[in-house]
């Protein structure tokens, strides 16, 4: 082995070591595209989602010689941002390692049409929120890497968003958070016919606070898989979402490597006549990850007796002195609440909506408070 | 123009009869008290009137300025003139009071017509005032957190914002502080006019002093048992409602 003078024979050791175990996980994540099978319903993953109606569906269309088509913008980013293309073999590799919950096929079939999106990387704090925005008629897939040097402050806005009846999206998203830094992200998706959006957080030791909010898709799944790798990180994932037809599927795991750290879940539902919302998340707590404060919380309201809510909330801890909770609760809107209103003369459906804003309220001030 | 109700009866909903044969008139511009017992059917009256969903109408009818009140939905009641302040307000978590009322006041406007929000802060905080309601209230979720008084309150000031044709109150006297009562009963009276009346439920004469009643009546049992002027309600101030149970 030949190492650089000014390394140390530790160091080169170590440097090997990580070089053979990245690629280790390269082959195996080689392996795990070409032996993945597309969702079906023997996957727990895919157990409520309809995987033949959609995920069948979003296959086809990728495989096709369908071009991707869509228009990516990004705003107030400074020197940050650089547009993904299709020859950054690093970016590349870090979408190749991205975990999924249950689409390691369709992830791969991403990795073939790779090289649309935006990197942004952030070494100054924002002054202005930086602005991404992915717009499309027909087909899109996007990748996005945002990452946050040590110590710094940053605020995203990432739009995803479909115009016409047929707009399909499916968008990647890596984010990296080093020790000390703070982002802040509002992820919004609407109006497509179909949408998913796999999302890797790494946090290192910062902080990171997400809202994401899916709005008049027909069908939207959203993977999001949080990590801690250092203490004294912090991920707040919020969500708020108005599904009014056809599936908002939602997966999401937050993992401990390390401990000495927190992660909060709470996703709120309103649901509409005639849609179906699907939750399916999970805290994992690594052996070690000592002194871990883990919180999940799913809450629906259902507004019809046709609206559709499975909710599967889930714990898997190995480490000691944690402190963990998971809910979820499910509830139609409040007779006597609604009766208030009502009685004070207001229409129904906007009563109706006045309730449903006032219940995803929380999860929005959270946001804005953090 | 007045509020007729003939021969009502009413039950809870897949349960026991509450109101049985009510038969009341009150005209524009006049004020009743209704009396009775704990339990005796006043506040399912009120809520019958209003539509709550966890009442049914059995028979009878009521008729608001000639309009028949059952065949409307509850929010249309509302706009017609008709107004509740409950004896136990709810509270509404997510929903600040300033736009429950922009909400109530916008859905009586000509369609394509916008409240103007300008005015309706500056007559929210002038009414709120004229109520001691601090205007921080007006960003508080409605009711969420309020006392009891508070809540009490808080019912008259959406009255006051209502501007209603037919106002009832249940027992909006208890709870409030003998200041509060002063204030709530000065506002009740400044909106006595010949095109709006009261219907007034409440246990006490104090309030009744300060809101001159021209006509009271008596339910027992969710039938009205007597009709009569302000000197009944001294007598069931001393005497409590025995004479009822002798009559039985
Ligand atoms: N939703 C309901 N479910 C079951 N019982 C009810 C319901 N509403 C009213 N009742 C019953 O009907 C009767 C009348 O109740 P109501 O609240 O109308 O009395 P009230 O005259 O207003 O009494 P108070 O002076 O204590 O306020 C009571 O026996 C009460 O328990
Ligand atoms: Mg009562």
């Amino acid at each position: 082995m030949d190492f650089p003078q000014n390394m140390s024979m530790e160091e080169a050791f170590a440097q090997a070591e990580a070089e053979a175990k990245l690629n280790q996980a390269l082959s195996e994540s080689k392996a795990r595209f070409e032996n993945a099978v597309l969702p079906n319903r023997l996957n727990e993953d895919w157990r409520f989602g309809r995987p033949h109606k959609y995920a069948t569906a979003l296959a086809e269309l990728l495989r096709s010689d369908k071009p991707s088509q869509g228009e990516a913008k990004v705003e107030h980013a400074g020197e940050a941002a650089v547009p993904v293309s299709a020859d950054d073999d690093d970016l590349r590799r870090t979408e190749m390692l991205m975990p999924t919950i249950g689409s390691d096929a369709l992830l791969g079939m991403h990795l073939e049409r790779f090289g649309s999106g935006y990197a942004l990387y952030i070494e100054e704090d924002t002054k202005k929120p930086i602005r991404i925005e992915y717009t499309t008629t027909g087909l899109f897939t996007s990748s996005t890497f945002i990452m946050v040097a040590p110590g710094v402050t940053a605020e995203v806005v990432e739009i995803h968003r479909g115009e016409g009846d047929t707009a399909c999206m499916f968008a990647t998203r890596n984010i990296q958070v080093a020790e000390g830094a703070k982002l802040k992200i509002l992820h919004h998706s609407a109006h497509m016919e179909r949408y998913m959006c796999i999302t890797n957080i790494q946090n290192m030791g910062g902080q990171v606070v997400q809202l994401t909010r899916h709005d008049t898709h027909d069908w939207a799944r959203e993977e999001t898989v949080a990590e801690i790798y250092a203490p004294e990180s912090d991920i707040q994932l919020y969500s708020s979402n108005l599904p009014r037809n056809g599936v908002l599927d939602l997966h999401t795991k937050q993992i401990h490597h390390a401990g000495g750290a927190t992660s909060n879940l709470l996703y709120k539902n309103v649901v509409y006549e005639g849609a179906t919302a699907i939750f399916a998340g999970n805290i994992f707590v690594a052996p070690g990850a000592h002194h871990t404060d883990a919180y999940q919380s799913n809450r629906n309201m259902l507004l019809s007796e046709k609206a559709t809510v499975h909710s599967l909330p889930g714990l898997e801890i190995l480490a000691d002195k944690v402190r963990c909770s998971h809910g979820s609760a499910s509830s139609g809107v409040d007779e006597q609440q609604l009766f208030y209103l009502l009685s004070r003369g207001i229409p129904r459906e906007e009563a109706i909506g006045l309730l449903a804003y006032g219940f995803e309220k929380d999860v929005i001030e959270k946001y804005e408070r953090a | 123009m007045s509020l007729i109700i003939k021969d009502l009866s009413a039950r809870v909903k897949d349960g026991a009869q509450i109101l049985n044969g009510i038969n009341l008139e009150i005209p524009k511009g006049e004020v009743h008290a209704i009396m009775g017992p704990n339990g005796s059917g006043k506040s399912t009256l009120s809520k019958v009137l209003c539509g709550h969903p966890d009442y049914e109408v059995i028979s009878g009818t009521a008729e608001l300025d000639g309009q028949d009140l059952f065949a409307m939905s509850v929010d249309e009641r509302s706009r017609a003139g008709l107004f509740l302040a409950f004896q136990y307000p709810v509270e509404v978590p997510g929903v600040t009071n300033a736009n429950f009322m922009r909400a109530a006041l916008q859905a009586r406007l000509p369609k394509g017509e916008e409240l103007d929000a300008v005015s309706f802060y500056k007559t929210m905080r002038a009414k709120m005032a004229a109520l001691g309601m601090d205007t921080k209230f007006t960003a508080r979720a409605v009711n969420e957190g309020f006392s009891g008084g508070e809540k009490k309150r808080n019912d008259i000031l959406q009255m006051m914002m209502l501007e209603p044709s037919y106002a009832i109150l249940d027992e909006t006297d208890s709870g409030l502080d003998v200041d509060a009562l002063r204030i709530v009963s000065d506002g009740v009276n400044a909106m006595r006019a010949p095109f709006r009346s009261f219907l007034v439920i409440t246990h006490y004469k104090r309030l009744l002093d300060y809101i001159k009643p021209d006509v009271v009546h008596v339910l027992y049992k969710g039938r009205i048992v007597r009709t009569a002027g302000y000197e009944i309600v001294e007598h069931i101030e001393q005497n409590g409602f025995d004479f009822l149970k002798a009559e039985e």
